[in-house]
């Protein structure tokens, strides 16, 4: 062998070598983005969650590690050769082959996989189960430019944004003309077309673009608008859902949501409230309020139904939809099995629910417990009596009496009771005895009271009752007489004091009741002491308020109240999602998964807010600004919105969606208000929404953002820009709902017996948010456009394109009265020119100039329009009463223009 | 039926024209009703026109998410018709014949039939209720049907009955909830929903997903039985009236003429194309297509639901009476939607809840009169269907949400002032025809008392997956990507049917 061809053998060793070096040192297999993707597209169904075929599961570590059926683990780390994944992976017998009766893998999956295992096979937590870190950018001064002097990005979205274009070949689109982007603008903050002083301010340059910003952010209008997106995701309406789909009244929490946006409530504050109000330190009404956000779920009436059921109901849907809304976590499956993809747990479901599982609603009829909404002169009569019973029985005694003329809680519904003996629950709701009937109720705790309340009706005189301790031959608790009542109504009784607590025979007789006649309905009791101090002066007046104020019907909102201790309910996992089939017991506790419970947080519904607010959760953050972000751009940075789990799509822009989630929560202070202000104070939310052919080949869905944002504007946006246009929106804010005019028969539901009475005078004119929400029967123009019917929480409407969208806006007498009054409007400002009208129309829609082809349309419109109103006068008045042909003709075109493309769209 | 004859010859000069028009229909939509748009109109060219403009490469579904579209498996079936019978029909009355019954009638219940389980009103022990009704064996197949049905019974030899089904939602809104999106819970896309996101829709001038309903009421679960889950919201069923606008704001406004509207859309569509050509933004030109096709289906819809023209042996057969709100008058609607090429035609019928406690929701009384309201209707339905040709691909489908106790109904422990029976989750009577189904089939086989399904059991999902398949999809596979994971009708169950299969 020559020196010559030693060398060449040298040289090709170091080669070798340097290869193998390389090889190790610059692929590191990262198990997020390059492992957990092809387990979860060809392994997991069969191995993890549901199935483990052959005992091996990839959903969990220490499960992925685990001996297999042969006793043996399939992966060893260092080892791919011996694992006896890549062997399987890799096996030629097709009955051995994985993924079974599946198509192989690829070559180059094999490769991550086996490189993967090479390396250790680190496992890895999802990117967004990681804490949310402080980005590199928010430390760089903005003004220095932010990447190495080259480039000058107005802001660090745009530089997230742009260095992506830049990889993908894309550049950003420049500005959108004034007209356009001042619409979008005021359409994204208030949901309403800009006001003219506006346009005019932005558009002579006395105001920037800043400025407007600020202007619309403070205007009451924002409240509105984004008030609408949160209600969606809390599954606001005025109706109780299910078969009778009754109404409710719930406006009060829609108006606590539209004013917490106006104020900017902070998202933690806002979370906490709305999750745990009622658990908060001398909880104000506003804090009560705020809990009827998970009041939402549906109440079932159906006649027949177990009211357990759908209170168990509800409280899953209140886990499914915190989790969701909060945590963009699919929490459904974990109901019945642990969670098919992300390493969520059977049971940690059910420990999630110990949290919400404690609250005194009980899915009966009246909805209770419910926050009362007194008038100031009740309000006065509260506090006298609070003070004297403060006076007299001390602070704890006034408090109770306070909280129970509150929301009337703790109290035992009549659904409760069992052993009936010629006694039925009516319609599933009202104990009803008959005459020398009885039924009992179980292990009730007194409080020691001497008075009993009890709320019942009924329509017969002279039912003599008695309520014994224990049964039949008990002893004697009350006894007391049912007379003829108007509605419900509370009596207070004399009861016996005892300590413990005590089964209660309930037994009826009234010889005037026919046989098998109810002699009353009995809808719930409660234990209240007698007001003490009846010696002093006064005492007849509290005692006399007192006693109305427990017959007082005015505006109740559901809420949450915990259970007293003595009514706590123990959770348990329910065997395969099944509420009846209870397994082991599961104590309040958050999924490991996602983020660290602080040991000073109260193990209850508040701790449970603390830790989703913490800057530790995960998702909380991002959750909040991938769903701003949609809002404002149409697709979120994760486009999946109800799922940032590991089947998620992947974040477009990761760095963006934790710069901001960090600024949100760090420098912000969850403003959302300030969030909002900085993606659209941004150049890429300003660009002009023109596509070139180009660019809508490399990026059809606009997922890089080299285009301005352009999408069909929601339900409500559609109906109060009609009415904004032409004059006729109420800005009238908060209250009942209200119903405008819509097509008779529309309400239709079994059982029901109520009627959409059309509202009258401004109340016809009200923004959308205000319309009466029937849940089986929402308003029509509202469904052809793509609003849900808020059964369950919405986290994205889906944007469709439909002919019954185009009959709401070509011929719903809504939008034909806007075109009427428009037209009116501009013709009387041109001095009835008509191309002057046209003009007029078009800016006022539009707030820009019209171009000569579409004004040469509408005027040819006219004119046809015209000759047939002159020609048939019979026509005309039918179209539009006392009006002129040029009026009428106006009309028809102002109704077209009413339906233009870039009218019903977002620029 | 004395008219069949008749019919008969009518529909066999009719036949060769119908299905010229269906073919028609097919091949090219907008080439009807909008032809004297023709210029604005891109109609059949929509797509290539799309192309040309701006490079674009869109497809069909990209301009109308309701473009007709092939199944993945070759199927008989091209539409369905739906029939519900909400409040849940009885089987022992109509199909389940229990001579036994008959016998235990008035005793006790056995306890053996009560242990662990629950219903919705009876409590305690109730007695057992016998058939109300006679029965009779009818036609070829020998198939049991009383005579609260007498024109139905000689239609048998065409369907497939299911005797054993069976459900696990004994309250109204959650069972029909299950068995029209195939989940108790509300958020699921319908059964029709499905079927017309997976095949779009032949006739473009009318919804793809029709939904009619009669008895004064919608079903007791809402609009959630035809709601699209979370499917998008153009799959959901159209609730087409029998009074007022027979689709919401399909009227023109009074003094608004059809060429004046023509207009109105002409300058609304050439207004749409310049901002497109502008703006290169492919909504709007579906935009365009839409505000086309919402005037197409302004003539076509009142067209469609006007029965006034139907000749009079028609009105006879199938028991319809023009301007009513009618069972009858629903199901020649539905022969007609599905010959002009709607995709589903979904009906409900309010009013089968018959629990004894009035006369109208007596089992003796009342379901009699239920069923006298449907009997003509039905039987006339299935007779045009065939004789038009169309019974081979439409799938007919019958049934209610559950059934009824062989116990009489003793609500809260009291005696009811008429025969009535609960709802009942373990066995129920539906029928199947038309369109891939075996004809004269009978599957599924209950106890002496028809408590429970003993051989051939069925259950919602496995008919879901068998209305499927013969819609041309195999239900494991016929998936919609939500919430990070793939979602079908059929949950993570359901089995074929083969048995009746044809």
């Amino acid at each position: 062998m020559n020196r010559q061809r030693l060398a060449l053998l040298f040289t090709f060793f170091i080669g070798v070598l340097l290869l193998f070096f390389f090889w190790n040192q610059e692929d590191e297999v990262d198990f997020s983005s390059q492992v957990k993707p092809i387990l979860n597209t060809h392994c997991i169904s069969c191995h993890g969650g549901v199935k483990k075929n052959g005992d091996f599961s990839l959903l969990f570590e220490e499960e992925a590690f685990a001996p297999t059926k042969s006793g043996h683990p399939a992966i060893i780390p260092g080892d791919p050769n011996g694992s006896e994944l890549i062997r399987r992976l890799t096996e030629s017998d097709p009955e051995l082959r994985m993924p079974y009766q599946g198509e192989p893998l690829s070559e180059d999956e094999i490769d991550i996989l086996k490189k993967w295992i090479k390396q250790g096979a680190k496992w890895g937590k999802h990117w967004a189960y990681e804490p949310v870190k402080e980005p590199e950018i928010s430390r760089k001064p903005k003004t220095a430019g932010l990447n190495s002097g080259e480039e000058n990005y107005s802001s660090s979205i745009d530089f997230f944004i742009q260095e992506k274009l830049k990889s993908v070949g894309l550049t950003p689109s420049p500005e959108e003309n004034s007209s356009r982007l001042i619409r979008r603008l005021a359409m994204d903050l208030t949901g309403l077309p800009p006001s003219d002083s506006l346009v005019r301010d932005f558009s002579s340059g006395k105001i920037s673009y800043e400025q407007a910003v600020d202007q619309l952010l403070s205007a009451d209008a924002y409240g509105e608008k984004w008030a609408t997106w949160w209600l969606d995701l809390a599954r606001y309406a005025d109706t109780k859902g299910y078969e009778r789909d009754v109404s409710r009244t719930f406006w009060p929490y829609r108006d606590y949501v539209i004013r917490s946006f106006n104020a900017d409530k902070p998202f933690d504050q806002f979370t906490i409230e709305q999750l745990a109000g009622d658990l908060l330190p001398n909880p104000t009404q506003e804090q009560l309020t705020a809990t009827a956000f998970h009041r939402n779920t549906m109440n079932n009436d159906e006649g027949g139904t177990e009211d357990e059921e759908f209170r168990v109901a509800a409280v899953l849907d209140r886990i499914n939809t915190t989790y969701e809304v909060w945590q963009s976590t699919t929490m459904a499956c974990v109901q019945c099995h642990s969670h098919p993809y992300d390493p969520i747990r059977h049971e940690e479901y059910y420990q999630s629910m110990a949290f919400f599982n404690n609250t005194r609603d009980e899915d009966t009829h009246d909805e209770e417990p419910k926050l009362r909404f007194y008038e100031e002169e009740d309000e006065k009569k509260i506090s006298s009596i609070v003070y004297w019973v403060e006076k007299h029985e001390g602070k704890q005694a006034a408090q109770h009496r306070a909280d129970f003329l509150k929301f009337l809680e703790p109290k035992y519904a009549a659904h409760l009771a069992t052993n009936f003996q010629k006694a039925e629950l009516i319609d599933t709701k009202w104990l009803g005895l008959q005459s020398g009937g009885s039924a009992t109720y179980l292990k009730i705790n007194t409080l020691g009271s001497d008075q009993l309340l009890l709320n019942y009706r009924s329509g017969l005189d002279g039912t003599q009752m008695k309520i014994r301790k224990d049964g039949p031959d008990g002893e004697i608790m009350a006894q007391f007489v049912l007379g003829k009542t108007q509605g419900d109504f509370v009596l207070s009784i004399p009861f016996k004091p005892i300590q413990e607590s005590v089964d209660l025979y309930f037994e009826a007789k009234n010889p005037k009741a026919s046989p098998q006649q109810n002699t009353s309905a009995i809808v719930w009791f409660a234990f209240v002491p007698t007001l003490k101090g009846q010696e002093y002066l006064g005492f007849a007046t509290i005692k006399k308020n007192w006693e109305e104020l427990l017959q007082w019907k005015g505006t109740k909102l559901p809420i949450l109240i915990e259970n007293p201790s003595y009514m706590r309910r123990t959770s348990y996992v329910f065997e395969r999602g099944n509420w009846m089939i209870h397994g082991e017991e599961a104590p309040p506790q958050t999924p490991k998964e996602l983020g660290n419970w602080q040991e000073s947080w109260p193990k209850n519904r508040l701790g449970f807010a603390y830790w989703l607010t913490s800057p530790e959760n995960p998702l909380t953050a991002r959750t909040l600004v991938n769903r701003i972000w949609d809002q404002l751009f149409g697709r979120g940075l994760v486009s999946s919105l109800e799922n940032m789990g590991t089947q998620a799509d992947p974040p477009s822009h990761p760095e963006l969606l934790d710069y901001l989630a960090w600024k949100t929560m760090n420098d912000y202070g969850w403003s959302m208000k300030s969030l909002i202000r900085e993606i659209v104070n941004s150049s890429t939310y300003r660009q002009s929404s023109e596509i070139s052919p180009e660019a809508y080949k490399l990026d059809p869905s606009n997922q890089w953002y080299s285009r301005g944002p352009r999408f069909r504007l929601s339900a409500e946006q559609v109906r109060d820009q009609a009415l904004a246009v032409s004059g006729l929106l109420s800005s009238k804010m908060y209250g009942k709902p209200v119903m405008p005019p819509q097509p008779e028969g529309i309400w239709q539901t079994v059982y029901n017996g109520e009627f959409w009475v059309e509202s009258e005078g401004e109340d016809r004119y009200r923004r959308g948010i205000y319309t009466f929400l029937k849940r089986t029967s929402p308003y029509p123009s509202f469904v052809s456009f793509d609003a849900g019917s808020r059964e369950v929480c919405l986290g994205k409407r889906l944007v469709t394109n439909t002919p019954l969208q185009a009959l709401v806006t070509l011929n719903d007498p809504v939008f034909l009265e806007a075109a009427k009054k428009l037209a009116e409007k501009e013709m009387k400002k041109s001095g009835n020119n008509p191309e002057k009208t046209i003009e007029g129309i078009y800016h006022s829609l539009l707030f820009q100039a019209i171009s000569n082809s579409k004004k040469q349309a509408m005027l040819d419109l006219f004119n046809s329009a015209k000759s047939e109103f002159e020609a048939n006068p019979e026509q005309r008045e039918d179209f539009f009463p006392d009006a002129s042909s040029d009026l009428a003709a106006m009309a028809v075109v102002a109704n077209a223009m009413m339906n233009l493309d870039e009218f019903l769209t977002k620029p | 039926m004395k008219n069949l004859d008749k019919l008969l010859g009518e529909l066999a000069s009719q036949k060769l024209q119908a299905q010229t028009r269906r073919h028609f229909l097919v091949d090219c939509v907008s080439k009807l009703g909008g032809l004297a748009m023709a210029p604005l109109l891109f109609g059949c060219d929509l797509g290539k026109n799309g192309q040309v403009k701006s490079g674009l490469n869109l497809s069909e579904r990209d301009l109308n998410p309701l473009a007709s579209i092939p199944p993945p498996f070759l199927a008989k079936a091209k539409s369905i018709i739906y029939l519900h019978m909400a409040g849940a029909p009885s089987q022992l009355e109509l199909f389940d014949y229990k001579p036994e019954l008959a016998k235990l009638n008035d005793q006790d219940c056995p306890e053996s039939l009560l242990e662990g389980r629950k219903f919705a009103f009876i409590r305690g022990v109730p007695k057992m209720l016998g058939p109300q009704a006679n029965f009779k064996q009818h036609g070829e197949s020998g198939a049991w049907v009383s005579d609260y049905l007498p024109h139905f019974s000689q239609m048998v030899d065409e369907v497939a009955f299911l005797k054993a089904m069976h459900t696990d939602q004994f309250n109204h809104g959650p069972a029909q909830l299950f068995m029209q999106t195939g989940s108790p819970r509300l958020g699921r896309p319908s059964l029709g929903s499905w079927v017309t996101y997976g095949l779009g829709t032949e006739n473009q001038n009318l919804p793809g997903f029709v939904v009619l309903t009669s008895g004064g009421k919608t079903p007791d679960a809402g609009k959630s039985v035809w709601g699209s889950g979370f499917l998008p919201s153009v799959y959901q069923g159209v609730q087409c009236r029998s009074k007022g606008d027979p689709v919401l704001y399909l009227e023109d406004p009074k003094g608004m003429t059809r060429d004046l509207k023509k207009n109105v859309i002409s300058a609304i569509n050439q207004a749409n194309q310049e901002d497109f050509e502008n703006f290169g933004d492919p909504e709007i030109l579906a935009r365009i297509n839409q505000f086309e096709m919402a005037y197409r289906m302004q003539i076509e819809v009142p067209e469609v639901m006007n029965i006034n023209d139907e000749p009079a042996y028609i009105h006879e057969l199938y028991g319809t009476k023009p301007g009513e709100e009618s069972f009858a008058n629903n199901c020649l609607l539905a022969r007609k939607l599905v010959e002009k090429g709607v995709r589903v035609v979904q009906l409900y019928d309010w009013g089968w809840d018959t629990h004894g406690t009035d006369r109208d929701g007596s089992i003796d009384l009342g379901l009699r009169n239920k069923c006298r309201e449907i009997d003509r209707p039905i039987t006339a339905l299935l007779m045009d269907l065939k004789q038009r040709g169309l019974l081979e691909e439409t799938l007919v489908v019958w049934g209610g949400e559950f059934g009824r106790t062989p116990m009489q109904e003793n609500r809260e422990g009291k005696v009811q002032g008429f025969k009535g029976r609960d709802h009942h989750v373990d066995a129920f009577t539906m029928w199947v025809a038309g369109g891939g189904v075996k004809k004269g089939a009978s599957y599924g086989i209950t106890d002496d008392f028809g408590f429970s399904g003993i051989d051939e059991r069925t259950s919602v999902h496995d008919l879901h997956a068998t209305i499927l398949h013969l819609m041309g999809f195999d239900h494991e596979k016929f998936t919609y990507e939500f919430q990070g994971r793939p979602f079908r009708l059929t949950d993570v169950e359901g089995e074929l049917i083969r048995k009746i299969l044809a």
